[in-house]
């Protein structure tokens, strides 16, 4: 039902539209911006999945004779304090990166999904409770709620998705909750309800395939916020732990003792986080004009 | 409207009770405690000496208990000793209050004073290269790691100036107060001033497309008088919102800023208090915050229900 | 009759003798000096903390009973001098160590200063009086202690279980401050009294801890400076630059890392900076208790394949030492020196044969390039400690060990070290006194808390006593040679390196010496001079 708008303007613009390829060239005309932000993001995606393969060395490999080295041929944006290859580090991060942010979102999402059914759909005490705690959630500043977490869980890989994860539910659990409170009074699915599906079935095959739209362009825009906490986590002490690449906690502690002798080893880092982050948003962008109409500009 | 606001803030201390709850329970579950932390700086931990230290801080109570007794002392205003100094909590975040508040006043005066000017532009020059441009500066506010701003700051002023503007001293006069603080004041606020302008230009562009602001054009009101005065005026209401939000959630920034420009704030201190497992800190801080936020949204809510007649609270 | 090793007369003849190399200068009093600190110290309590957070801006807050002389770098037994004592000497079988105190002094809140605060600390620290020390992290200097008794106000005795010459050099220690009788150890944690050249002012977290001049200070004439206050900045970036920028006359005690020295000689010129070995060590605490470490060999092969000279061309660009247990020479007084340090095992330079060997124990343990040992190697959540975690774990991969980093929180560490709970962990030992019964005493011998590994040997506590109880400080010497070599190929601690670090100040900060074995027993302050 959202595509419609957009078929319609295909036609109109008369393109001879046969294939996805002339589709996906149709929207990027259209969404310049979208577009770039999609190219960065299959950068990111790309480096994420072969970093063996592209990374030039070893990101733990350390050699003493390359400590604080400048950019040069054989290390493209220099080495750490151990003589680890800057590149092959960056590179590698971006797999933590994107574990965590994808990961943190995955599961962040799923909670805001059941939450937010049952919520919508049972109403009563449960939503009532829900939306309490949801109130509590949302007192408290994202980051603040995900470095408390994360201190009270203790630094690893699995306790910084926990600990971004879900300060990202309530947003996921609102979103889906008033679609499903819309969605529920809707003739097609008291139709279902009528022909004897059971309620979680009615839930699953009628209300959750209305609003994956929306859930898809709010965890497009969460993403860029999730790879943001864990890189300002990580900064702090708190996220990912070493001897994983982080960007965050590359820039933190060593790489901000060295900030004069070695510049490159701030730059490159923060450069990286930027650039992931600004590709996410630029196509959550476009990917929330193309999905939810109602917000277009 | 009175039945509202009754029903409102009775939800608002539900709110805050819940929080204090999950903060304490929050705290308790990290690894160590201050015992631990005091050991540290000792180079060993003696175990009956630690329980000793439990005891005389009183984490040896069940968790209820310590949970009661500190609700019993917020009553009456006694948030305790810190365990790190030993002072009154109170006197520890007293003088730090202050200074948070001034560089946050100051980072939302700049995220204003640039975000809404720069969202009605690139409202009205919608998708010219001005916009674009607006836009993609706007996104870029969003994804620059505040730390990082910081850093980059920081490297500019040392290459440039050989000097840094870090927190050393108490500021003497309200100038070099402005000076000192205007700096991470920028650097926390780029990203408020993004997210204002964002909000701003889709609002413009929202009420631009309504019916009345068409009547006012086939009236033949000229196009700037539309945009600024009618389109502005209505505008204003979703941007209320978004920067009441904003004011609490800049302390998330701060955070960050605080720790890179070494000041004294409170959201540099929550971070240490964390570290060290400052539970009474942590514990007045994070209720601090919450109350902020909860009064800034009941406020923001109010202010709505003012600036917009047609929301009505009969409910 | 009473054997006396050393006595002066009187505190002015001392000071008229050390400042005669400075006579030509004309000591100028007055000014505040600023001076940065690298974090929150934990308390004001010296005697409850093993940090130089506390020790470096506290000690000036003290006397001891005996000090090492401030003006000379190296400390040893021959430097130390008269403070709140004026005069020492032992008894005939060098148990009975009895001091004649100085009359006069006052505490800086007024009360008069007497040898049963010197009986109370003493006591404090033995856990003997009724108030307590929360911790008590140097108990095992006091092993030999019996019990301190006076005779009237103005003498106090130590009386010991067997002799013991280098007691003296525990007492010197800035770690040994003599505490008042009448101010509970809570108060001074927080408000700490002494009797020393300058009083506590004030300390905020993470912003300034102040102190001012003791105007009436029994040292005529002294303090020169007005106060000293130190700002607190945790970055190191940060504070480097600060100082650089000429915000501060002084870095922290010996703060400047290798990497930094360079950018701060070239920025700042004019900046005085000594680079000095700090007596603090890398090393490896290895769980003798548990596998795969309880096996000697497997030990044995780890030892070998560390490159030491790696560690510390990556740390220090060269500049860390290697050695054992006690600071080396030239700095250390005790140290193994070279050629003797070559003829204990793992210390052979050839680095390539070292990790044959070890990949031959290895083999014959039936591990190899497809059946690697998982180990995991534990430290804390600290640059300084996980930097070499890192590079060890590289070196154990050439022995068919696949270390994983396993970094613990500081909140954590301690407990978890006490548990046992780790195979092996990388660890930094920073000693206060350049001595063998401070360094053996406190990390190696049977029941000490800071032993961490729990390594225990009867006949090495017998060598122990032995080195402790001789008088000719040669011989001594040789045997705590041996008694290194010894804890080094047992794998007791290996050590991976000594650093270095410098010590940095302008141009017109007069007075200040920076000491070559020891960060503990310089910081007393009271002749520090600015020529403004």
């Amino acid at each position: 039902m959202v595509d419609i708008d957009h078929q319609a303007e295909l036609v109109k613009a008369g393109a001879h539209i046969s294939g996805r390829w002339d589709k996906l060239w149709f929207y990027a005309r259209r969404y310049p911006l979208g577009a770039i932000g999609a190219v960065i993001m299959v950068v990111f995606v790309f480096s994420a999945v072969f970093a063996d393969l592209i990374a030039p060395h070893d990101p733990l490999q350390t050699k003493a004779s390359a400590s604080l080295l400048a950019p040069n041929s054989d290390f493209v944006m220099g080495a750490d304090m151990m003589g680890r290859d800057m590149f092959s580090r960056i590179i590698h991060g971006s797999r933590i990166s994107l574990t965590v942010g994808v990961a943190s979102i995955l599961l962040g999402g799923i909670i805001g999904v059941i939450v937010g059914l049952m919520s919508g759909y049972l109403m009563g005490w449960f939503d009532l409770l829900m939306q309490r705690i949801i109130d509590i959630m949302q007192a408290l500043p994202l980051l603040v709620l995900a470095l408390v977490m994360a201190a009270s869980l203790g630094p690893s890989l699995e306790n910084t998705v926990i600990a971004i994860s879900i300060p990202l539910v309530p947003n996921v659990a609102r979103v889906v909750r008033s679609s499903t409170l819309s969605l529920r009074e809707m003739p097609f699915v008291e139709a279902a309800r009528a022909a004897g599906m059971s309620e979680i079935r009615v839930a699953v095959r009628h209300v959750l395939p209305n609003i994956l739209a929306p859930l898809i362009v709010l965890f497009t825009a969460q993403l860029g916020a999730a790879i943001l906490i864990e890189a300002s986590l990580s900064f702090l002490g708190l996220g990912v732990p070493e001897p994983h690449p982080s960007w965050g906690r590359m820039l933190s502690e060593s790489a901000a003792e060295y900030v004069r002798v070695a510049p490159w080893l701030v730059i490159f880092p923060g450069l990286a986080i930027s650039l992931a982050v600004f590709g996410t948003n630029l196509f959550g962008d476009a990917l929330r004009d193309i999905l939810d109409p109602r917000q277009r500009n | 409207m009175s039945t509202y606001l009754v029903k409102r803030f009775l939800l608002m201390l539900l709110t805050l009770i819940g929080i204090s709850i999950i903060i304490f329970v929050l705290l308790r579950l990290m690894p160590g405690n201050i015992a631990d932390i005091m050991f540290d700086s000792a180079g060993f931990v003696d175990p009956a000496e630690k329980a000793q230290i439990e005891k005389e801080l009183g984490l040896d109570q069940p968790i209820p208990v310590q949970y009661f007794d500190w609700i019993k002392g917020l009553l009456v205003w006694d948030l305790g000793f810190s365990y790190v100094s030993e002072m009154p909590a109170i006197d520890e975040l007293g003088p730090r209050i202050p200074i948070t508040a001034k560089l946050a006043a100051l980072a939302l005066g700049f995220s204003i004073l640039f975000g809404l000017p720069l969202g009605v532009i690139s409202a009205v020059k919608q998708d010219t290269a001005l916009d674009y441009i607006m836009r993609i500066v706007s996104l870029s506010g969003l994804s620059l790691p505040s730390f990082w701003l910081a850093l980059l700051i920081l490297m500019f002023f040392v290459a440039n100036f050989g000097s840094i503007p870090i927190y050393m001293d108490p500021p003497e006069n309200l100038w070099d107060e402005l000076v000192l603080y205007s700096i991470p004041a920028a650097a926390v606020g780029f990203r408020s001033s993004a997210l204002i302008m964002r909000l701003t230009r889709s609002s413009m562009l929202e009420v631009m497309r309504q019916d009345y602001i068409r009547t006012a054009r086939s009236k033949g009101a000229s196009e700037n008088s539309i945009n600024y005065r009618h389109a502005l005026k209505n505008a204003v209401l979703p941007v209320t919102t978004i920067i009441g939000i904003e004011a609490a959630f800049l302390i998330g920034g701060l955070i960050i800023t605080e720790t890179v420009f070494n000041i004294p704030g409170v959201a540099h201190f929550l971070v240490e208090a964390i570290l060290m497992r400052d539970y009474p800190i942590v514990q007045s801080l994070v209720m601090l915050i919450a109350i902020v936020t909860v009064v800034i949204n009941f406020l923001v809510d109010l202010l709505y229900a003012v600036l917009d007649p047609r929301i009505k609270y009969a409910e | 009759m009473k054997r006396k090793i050393f006595t002066i007369a009187s505190a002015a003849s001392l000071v008229g003798l050390m400042f005669c190399a400075e006579a030509a200068l004309a000591q100028k009093s007055g000014g505040v000096l600023k001076a940065y600190h690298r974090g929150t110290p934990p308390s004001g309590s010296i005697h409850e903390e093993a940090t130089n957070s506390t020790l470096t801006p506290y000690m000036g807050v003290f006397n001891n009973l005996i000090m090492y002389r401030q003006d000379v770098a190296r400390d040893s037994l021959e430097t130390i001098i008269p403070d709140l004592a004026e005069s020492w000497s032992w008894s005939d079988d060098l148990t009975k160590l009895t001091f004649k105190l100085r009359s006069g002094v006052k505490w800086h809140d007024g009360k008069a200063f007497s040898s049963k605060d010197v009986k109370c600390t003493w006591d404090l620290l033995q856990g003997k009086s009724k108030a307590k020390l929360r911790k008590n992290p140097r108990k095992a200097w006091y092993k030999n202690l019996d019990k301190v008794t006076t005779n009237g106000d103005g003498e106090a005795t130590f009386h010991l279980k067997r002799p013991q010459p280098a007691f003296l050099a525990l007492l010197a220690s800035g770690y040994s401050p003599v505490y008042p009788c009448h101010v509970s150890p809570k108060k001074m944690r927080t408000n700490p009294v002494g009797t020393g050249p300058f009083k506590f002012v004030s300390l905020k977290q993470n912003e300034h801890v102040k102190f001012t001049k003791n105007p009436n200070y029994w040292k005529k004439d002294r303090p020169y400076l007005d106060g000293v206050e130190w700002t607190i900045i945790k970055s190191r970036a940060t504070r480097v630059l600060a100082f650089i920028a000429g915000k501060f006359d002084m870095t922290f005690n010996v703060d400047v890392t290798v990497p930094l020295l360079k950018d701060v000689k070239s920025q700042a010129p004019h900046a005085v900076c000594e680079l000095v070995t700090t007596n603090v060590s890398t090393n490896l605490i290895v769980n003798q208790f548990k596998p795969p470490f309880d096996n000697a060999d497997v030990r044995k092969a780890m030892v070998l394949a560390i490159d030491r000279k790696a560690f510390i061309d990556i740390l220090s660009e060269g500049q860390n030492l290697q050695g054992g247990a006690m600071m080396p020479p030239p700095s250390g007084v005790w140290g193994m020196p070279p050629d003797f340090l070559k003829t204990v095992a793992g210390y052979n330079p050839d680095i390539a044969g070292n990790r044959a060997a070890a990949r031959k124990i290895m083999e014959g343990l039936g591990y190899g390039p497809d059946n690697r040992l998982k180990v995991k190697v534990s430290t804390r959540n600290i640059a300084v400690y996980r930097d070499p975690a890192v590079i060890l774990i590289d070196h154990l991969k050439e022995i068919y060990m696949d270390a994983e980093l396993d970094t613990v929180e500081t909140s954590n560490w301690h407990a978890k070290v006490a548990r046992k709970d780790y195979m092996v962990g990388l660890n930094l030992t920073g000693i206060g006194v350049d001595d063998p019964d401070a360094n053996f005493y406190e990390n190696y011998s049977c029941g000490s808390q800071r032993n961490y590994t729990g390594y225990c040997k009867p006949e090495m506590e017998e060598l122990f006593a032995k080195q402790s109880m001789m008088t000719d400080q040669a011989a001594r010497k040789k045997l705590v040679w041996e008694i290194d070599k010894k804890l080094q190929e047992d794998a007791a601690r290996p050590m991976i390196s000594h650093g270095k670090a410098a010590q940095c100040w302008q141009p017109h900060v007069k007075g200040f010496v920076t000491h070559v074995n020891s960060l503990y027993n310089n910081w007393r302050m009271e002749d520090v001079w600015m020529d403004k």
